[in-house]
């Protein structure tokens, strides 16, 4: 517990922590209200507008685009202790390693919580105040929504945990932040065009995170060019995927610095 | 107060792929004496305290505090506070929330860190973030984090460095305040006329290897540290 509490403490010394909720509003409402004023309707290729059930999904699965943010942040705060020396003391006030990496597990797990229900809020503040400015009724119910909602602020705490899972094991911030960034925005695209790739897609973490919503820009699209949709998992699965992810991230960060010299 | 904790340093050896980083390094280190673990630089100093300290993993030999391994102490950073070179700070951290991070692993309340700011001299400075920090003042705040626990035990590497001399006579007395509180204290240093001034036992390193050891009486029978230390590393002046 002290050691949580070390790690919360630690977060909130430094500025990085005050992008958060700026980065929730911009990443929820912004980009909901935005795909919403724009309409699904007049992307291109032209989507279901979101007085259908399949658009107003996609307008949601939209902030599972912005997944590198928590990733990101998760991966910043692990690496910033390499990259200051801080990591040597660290592990002198707890010389268990073990036990400082799950505590800053647990801490940032409770920050990507808190930052996926601020976007959540913002996110449905987002899509029904512009739908109401718009006059458009949206597609899906407010039930529907919340749950919607709910699973994409516990991928944000998924996304969080990987971050510090993948921060854990490279240690060096401007690789760790490549290597995420790289597999969120380019890694999965490019493998779309490997014959076969389909079958994998779902299992991936961006594919896992399209199943919550049932719904991505990227399969929606295909289902607009080739007329075929690209198979989901349903949401629950999805959603245990993404957290075997996170759990494997997780692992490798409390096993990756047991036996390591600090330098 | 404290149970004395005597350091043992038993055939410490690590090697980095091709570097003989440390060979074979056996002293021991009393309570309530200052312990000057002296030698050149990239002789092997810093790489045998993080061995002590469980930071480095050594290929052969051990080190015991008080009778136990590091990581096996119950109450780490209440038995030894050390303080590494003047790393281990994030810039944009002030130095009293830096306190404060540390002082959360070990629960300690917020008026210890009033105390060791105080003691430290840099109270004034606490409200400042890291990164605008001299040299001088990086020491002072990393040894107010390993003084957090007010450890028996305390280990410092190359604690002068960037201190002015009025800074190097304080830090002199407060080691030796802290020593006669029946502290342990060992001290890493390659600047031999402080150490002269400061330490009452000493370890001389060369090479990875330790070339001497014993009360520094026997190290300036014949003159100064300085060429005992030199003719120890087979330099010449």
């Amino acid at each position: 517990m002290n050691l949580v509490r070390a790690e919360l403490r630690r977060l909130l010394t430094t500025p990085l922590w005050k992008w958060g909720p700026a980065a929730a509003l911009l990443s929820g409402g912004g980009l909901t209200a935005l795909c919403v004023l724009i309409g699904p309707e007049h992307f291109d290729p032209p989507m279901p507008g979101v007085a259908t059930d399949a658009g107003a999904r996609l307008v949601l699965s939209m902030i599972g685009l912005t997944v590198l943010v928590p990733a990101l942040f998760g991966a910043l705060a692990v690496t910033s202790e390499y990259r200051h020396g801080t990591i040597a003391y660290t592990f002198l006030f707890a010389p268990r390693r073990h036990r400082v990496l799950a505590a800053k597990l647990a801490a940032y797990a409770l920050a990507g919580a808190v930052y996926g229900t601020l976007v959540a809020l913002a996110a449905a503040a987002g899509l029904y105040g512009t739908a109401a400015l718009k006059g458009v009724e949206v597609g899906i119910g407010a039930g529907t929504a919340a749950g919607l909602l709910t699973g994409l602020a516990a991928a944000m705490a998924a996304y969080t945990v990987i971050g510090v899972g993948v921060g854990a094991l490279l240690r060096n911030q401007t690789a760790t932040l490549l290597v995420l960034g790289a597999y969120l925005y380019m890694v999965e695209h490019v493998l779309a065009i490997i014959p076969g790739f389909s079958l994998a897609y779902p299992f991936l973490p961006g594919g896992a995170t399209a199943a919550l919503t049932e719904s991505s820009l990227m399969s929606a699209a295909a289902v607009e060019v080739t007329g075929r949709a690209t198979a989901l998992l349903p949401p629950l699965l999805g959603a245990a995927v993404l957290l075997a992810y996170a759990l494997a991230a997780a692992a490798a960060a409390v096993l990756a610095p047991m036996r390591r010299d600090v330098a | 107060m404290h149970p004395p904790h005597r350091l043992e340093i038993r055939g410490l050896t690590k090697r980095f792929g091709p570097v003989a980083a440390v060979t074979d390094a056996t002293f021991a280190v009393e309570p309530g004496r200052v312990t000057g673990f002296l030698g050149p630089n990239g002789s092997g100093k810093t790489t045998t305290l993080r061995m002590l300290l469980g930071l480095v993993r050594p290929d052969a030999g051990d080190a015991r505090i008080g009778g136990r391994a590091y990581r096996d102490l119950p109450d780490p950073a209440r038995t030894v506070g050390a303080a590494l070179e003047a790393k281990g700070l994030h810039p944009a951290r002030t130095g009293r929330d830096h306190l404060r991070v540390y002082a959360a692993f070990i629960g300690c309340p917020d008026s210890r860190i009033d105390e060791v700011l105080a003691l430290t001299g840099i109270a004034d400075a606490a409200h400042r973030r890291a990164g605008g920090y001299s040299t001088g003042m990086r020491q002072r705040l990393n040894l107010a984090t390993a003084l957090l626990g007010d450890p028996p035990v305390l280990v410092l590497d190359e604690p002068t460095n960037g201190l002015d001399p009025a800074g190097i006579a304080w830090l002199r007395g407060l080691l030796r305040d802290l020593a006669a509180e029946g502290r342990t204290v060992l001290v890493a240093s390659h600047v031999l006329s402080e150490a002269e001034r400061l330490v009452d036992d000493v370890a001389v390193m060369h090479r990875g290897r330790i070339a001497a050891t014993g009360p520094l009486a026997d190290f300036t029978r014949q003159g100064a540290l300085e060429d005992a230390f030199l003719d120890l590393t087979g330099a010449t002046a």
